[in-house]
Parts: C-alpha cells; sequence; structure tokens
C-alpha cells in the first residue's frame, strides 16, 4: 500500500465504519425477517396477501 | 374520453384513463422498439442494412433502440400497471388527473425527442444514459411530478395496509429519481453539448452504478411489483407466501444497489470494490430465486388454467425467465465467468433473455389481460395471443442460444494462444467472420419475436374498435 492511501487509512478509519455498518445492517435485516415470520403476524399478512382479489369486482 | 385538468375530476370513480393512453403508448413504443431492434440485428449479419446514411447506421441506432425498449416500452407498460393496480389497492383515484396527465404527455414528449435527436447524433454517450442534458432536465422534471402524485396518492389512500406491489413500485420511484439525476449531473457549454461533472474512474463507477440500477430499479422492482398483482389476479389465487414477498423486496433492495461494480471487473477500479460488486451480485441470486418461486407457486392448484389460458402462459414463462437471467447474472459477475463472458456476444444474450423473456413476456400477458377490461370487450381473437405466446417463446429461444455460442465462440478465441505464446487469431476480422452465422440466427429469433408482437397489436386493435369504455366506481374499503 502506497504511504498516502497508508495515512489515510490510519487516518480515517474507514474499516470501522464499514465494519459496523454491515453488522447493523446484517442485524436488520435478519430482525425484518425474523419479525415478518413470528407466528402472530400470519392472519395479518394472509389477509394483505387477498388484496388484489378484493379490489374492484370487475373481473 | 373524459380526461380533464381539474385537479380529481371525479373522485369516487377509478381514473382509467390514464390507464388507457399508458397501454396504447406501450403498444405503440414497442413495436417501434423491436422493430429497430431487427433493425440493427440485421446490420450487424449484414451490413449493407445500414443503408450508408448518418442517421441509421449502428451506433445511432442502437441507443434508440435500447432507450426505446426500455424507457418507452417498459416505461409506458410500468406507469399504465401502476396507475392501474395502485388506485384499485388503496381504494383512491390518483392524487392529481393534471399530474397524471402532465406525467404521461410529458413522457411521451421525452420518447419523441429522443426519437430525433439520437439519430442525428446527439448523445452524451453514458450508456442508457445516451440523451442531452435538455431532455435529461424534463426527465428530471416529469419524474418529479409523478413522484408527488404517486406520493400524494398514498397519503390519500382508504386502506392502510400497503400491498407489497406499492412498495416495490416506491423503490422505483424514489430509486431511478436518485440515479438519473446523479449520473446526468453535468456541466452545459451549449444546448446540445455537456460534460460529465465525474471524471475516469469516477465517471466508469456512477455511470455503472446507475447502469445496473437501471436494470434493477427499471425492469426489475416496477415488474415484480406487477407480477404481485397480475399474477394473483390473472390466476385468481394469493400470492404463494406474503412473508415471503417481504423478505424479497427487502433483500432485493438492498443487494441490487451495490452490484454496479461488476461491470467493471479486471478494471482500474480498486480490486476490494471489485469484489464487493462481485459478491452481492451472487447473493442477489437468493431473493432472486425467491421471488421467482413466490411467482411459480401462486399458480398452485391452477396449473390445468395454464394449458388453456394465454395470459398465464405469458406469465409463467416469464417468471421462468426472471429465474433464469437472475442465475445467469450472479454467474456471468463471477470474476473468471466475467474475464471470458465481458464485451462478448453472451452479455447480449445475458440482457436478451431478461427483457424479451422477463419484461417482454409479462408485459404481453398484462396487456392481454387488461385491454379486454379497460375497453369492456372480450379479446377479439385468444387464438392468436396463444400464436403469439410461442412465436416469442421459440424467437427468445433462438435469439439466447445463438448468443450463447457466439459469445462462447468469440471469448475463447480471442484468449487463444499458440505454443509460441502469440494469439491464435491475431485479426479480429476473422472471428468477427465466425459469428455471421450466429447474427443471422438472431435476426431469426428477433422477426419472430416482432411478429408476435405485431398479431399482438392487430388483436389489441381489433377488440378496443368502437368500444365504450365504462367507469368504474371505487367500492367502499372493507372495515378492518
Amino acid at each position: 500500500m502506497n504511504q498516502v492511501l497508508q495515512s489515510a487509512a490510519e487516518h480515517v478509519r474507514l474499516g470501522w465504519v464499514l465494519g459496523v455498518m454491515t453488522v447493523f445492517f446484517f442485524a436488520w435485516f435478519v430482525g425484518w425477517t425474523v419479525w415478518t415470520f413470528l407466528p402472530r403476524n400470519r392472519a395479518r399478512y394472509e389477509e394483505a396477501a387477498r388484496m388484489p382479489l378484493t379490489d374492484g369486482g370487475d373481473s | 374520453m373524459n380526461s380533464t385538468l381539474n385537479l380529481r375530476a371525479n373522485a369516487s370513480v377509478y381514473d382509467d384513463d390514464i390507464v388507457r393512453k399508458f397501454v396504447a403508448a406501450t403498444v405503440l413504443w414497442g413495436v417501434v422498439g423491436m422493430l429497430l431492434g431487427v433493425i440493427i440485428a440485421l446490420q450487424l449479419a449484414w451490413w449493407p442494412a445500414n443503408l450508408g446514411l448518418p442517421w441509421t447506421t449502428f451506433g445511432r441506432l442502437r441507443p434508440l433502440h435500447t432507450n426505446a425498449v426500455i424507457f418507452a416500452f417498459g416505461g409506458n407498460i410500468c406507469f399504465a400497471g401502476i396507475y392501474y393496480s395502485m388506485q384499485r389497492l388503496l381504494k383512491t383515484r390518483m392524487y392529481s388527473d393534471a399530474m397524471s396527465a402532465f406525467h404521461f404527455w410529458g413522457w411521451q414528449l421525452i420518447i419523441v425527442a429522443a426519437a430525433v435527436t439520437l439519430p442525428l447524433g446527439f448523445t452524451q454517450s453514458k450508456e442508457y444514459a445516451e440523451l442531452i442534458w435538455p431532455i435529461d432536465v424534463a426527465i428530471a422534471v416529469v419524474w418529479v411530478v409523478f413522484a408527488i402524485n404517486f406520493f400524494g396518492t398514498l397519503a390519500i389512500r382508504k386502506v392502510r395496509h400497503l400491498y407489497v406491489a406499492i412498495w416495490f413500485y416506491m423503490s422505483f420511484v424514489i430509486t431511478i429519481a436518485v440515479l438519473h439525476i446523479v449520473n446526468s449531473l453535468a456541466v452545459p457549454v451549449s444546448l446540445t453539448r455537456s460534460y460529465p461533472i465525474y471524471a475516469g474512474l469516477t465517471d466508469a463507477l456512477v455511470q455503472w452504478w446507475y447502469g445496473h440500477n437501471a436494470v434493477g430499479f427499471f425492469l426489475t422492482t416496477p415488474f415484480l411489483g406487477l407480477m404481485y398483482y397480475f399474477l394473483p389476479r390473472a390466476a385468481e389465487r394469493p400470492v404463494y407466501s406474503y412473508r415471503l414477498s417481504i423478505v424479497h423486496f427487502w433483500s432485493l433492495v438492498f443487494l441490487y444497489i451495490w452490484t454496479g461494480p461488476h461491470h467493471l471487473l479486471y478494471s482500474a477500479l480498486p480490486d476490494w470494490a471489485q469484489t464487493l460488486g462481485m459478491v452481492f451480485s451472487i447473493m442477489l441470486l437468493a431473493p432472486s430465486w425467491g421471488g421467482m418461486l413466490n411467482g411459480l407457486l401462486t399458480l398452485r392448484g391452477a396449473w390445468d388454467r395454464v394449458r388453456t389460458d394465454p395470459v398465464l402462459k405469458f406469465m409463467v414463462v416469464a417468471v421462468s425467465f426472471y429465474g433464469m437471467s437472475t442465475f445467469e447474472g450472479p454467474m456471468l459477475a463471477i470474476r473468471a465467468v466475467n474475464g471470458l463472458a465481458h464485451y462478448t456476444n453472451w452479455i447480449i444474450g445475458h440482457v436478451h433473455s431478461g427483457a424479451l423473456g422477463w419484461n417482454g413476456m409479462i408485459t404481453f400477458g398484462i396487456l392481454y389481460w387488461l385491454v379486454p377490461r379497460l375497453w369492456n370487450r372480450e379479446l377479439a381473437r385468444p387464438g392468436w395471443a396463444t400464436t403469439h405466446f410461442w412465436l416469442a417463446t421459440i424467437g427468445i429461444v433462438l435469439y439466447t442460444l445463438s448468443m450463447w455460442v457466439a459469445g462462447l465462440t468469440e471469448g475463447l478465441m480471442w484468449r487463444a494462444v499458440n505454443d509460441q505464446g502469440l494469439l491464435a487469431t491475431p485479426a479480429f476480422m476473422d472471428i468477427v467472420h465466425r459469428l455471421a452465422p450466429y447474427y443471422w440466427l438472431r435476426v431469426t429469433g428477433g422477426a419472430l419475436y416482432l411478429t408476435g408482437a405485431l398479431m399482438m397489436v392487430w388483436n389489441l386493435l381489433e377488440t378496443v374498435r368502437g368500444a365504450r369504455p365504462q367507469v368504474q366506481a371505487i367500492p367502499a374499503p372493507a372495515a378492518s
């Protein structure tokens, strides 16, 4: 690594920011997925799935 | 025709007039775009087809073809489908009739401007963003008006829950605005000329961040929204797993936005950024296939109808091609595979398996479903729709197979070396000659696809001739 990049890396510590962001977004994704599949949300989403079928009565 | 410039002429009925307009524009520009595609395919197989005129050479007609099929054909069907489905899902008329009309006429004017400037040679020379800066400004204005109308409609909705299709539409509205504005930032020096504010590698990265997300957020997310609405409607069954569709949406939009650098593998782009683009592209296989399976499994218990219903035939093949091209994409994004495939016709084959197979086929399916409902008439020739389906399917197979073989042929010949380490085929022209049969096969495939589309135009025109469209009252939202 050249000197400019080396000193930039030491000062900015971008790796930390990127690492925290990665963990944050991954946790968010896992959390969101788990929440979506919680049994108590089942009925709500099954009702939502029927929305296109009950929306205009033109078919 | 009851289009007026009042804000919501009649708030108790759906605005289907705007949907009919966008449908008509889809059909018109679809034929123009596909015809241009066949012409430039012919030019590659038989050069005299460029007519020896600057305006009709490949370099000018190719961007006109891509702009026409993506933004005119693809754009108009997305707008038609969005205006039709969001009013019904939200049980409200669009926020503003004037904005809907401005959106429609503005977008068509932009298409006409593109059709004039590109053959004249006015270009910004960024792929899929060729249009010169005054047109770029017009696109931004029209898009922002569309966005206000879209979010205004969300604000006045009568149904609280936003069905998953609406989320896919939202990602389309927001992301395309950001992509278009950021990638088109330029300093104008005359009415037709400008210089991008980015230089060198930054320019390349911004361009492919835009370019690949045009695929992601213009040709994928709005079409997935259409799939999540029109496939259940046509199959008369709710989507297989609504919860999977939520995971599909969030994982898809999170991953897609990072995949652009796979267009810059083996370039001056830092290695880590190339790897980032590659890894995110490979991960994208998971949500893509989750969505594909969700679409196909929606047809559980309705497969017998696929045998007889041309609408479902088109949609099933569309979703299958979505699956195939989203398997091929991650594979092509792997460095070693890309080293062979980049700059070859394989890439053209890949793009068309997505564009003709996924975007085109689902558009045809939606048109055959929507037009009889919008004009209150039975489809004039259902048999022709089935013939169209087979012509299109055979056309796509010829197109993709010929381009795979052509791509592998040239990719392998470019890198082949002899015992002394010298290029085995040093004359580029010798490789081009080898591709001629495949170019003719592609012309044949494209012509079949276009023939099917022309049959559809005739069929739809016959269907709507003399029809008297009826206004549809907005039903009261169900108590929840």
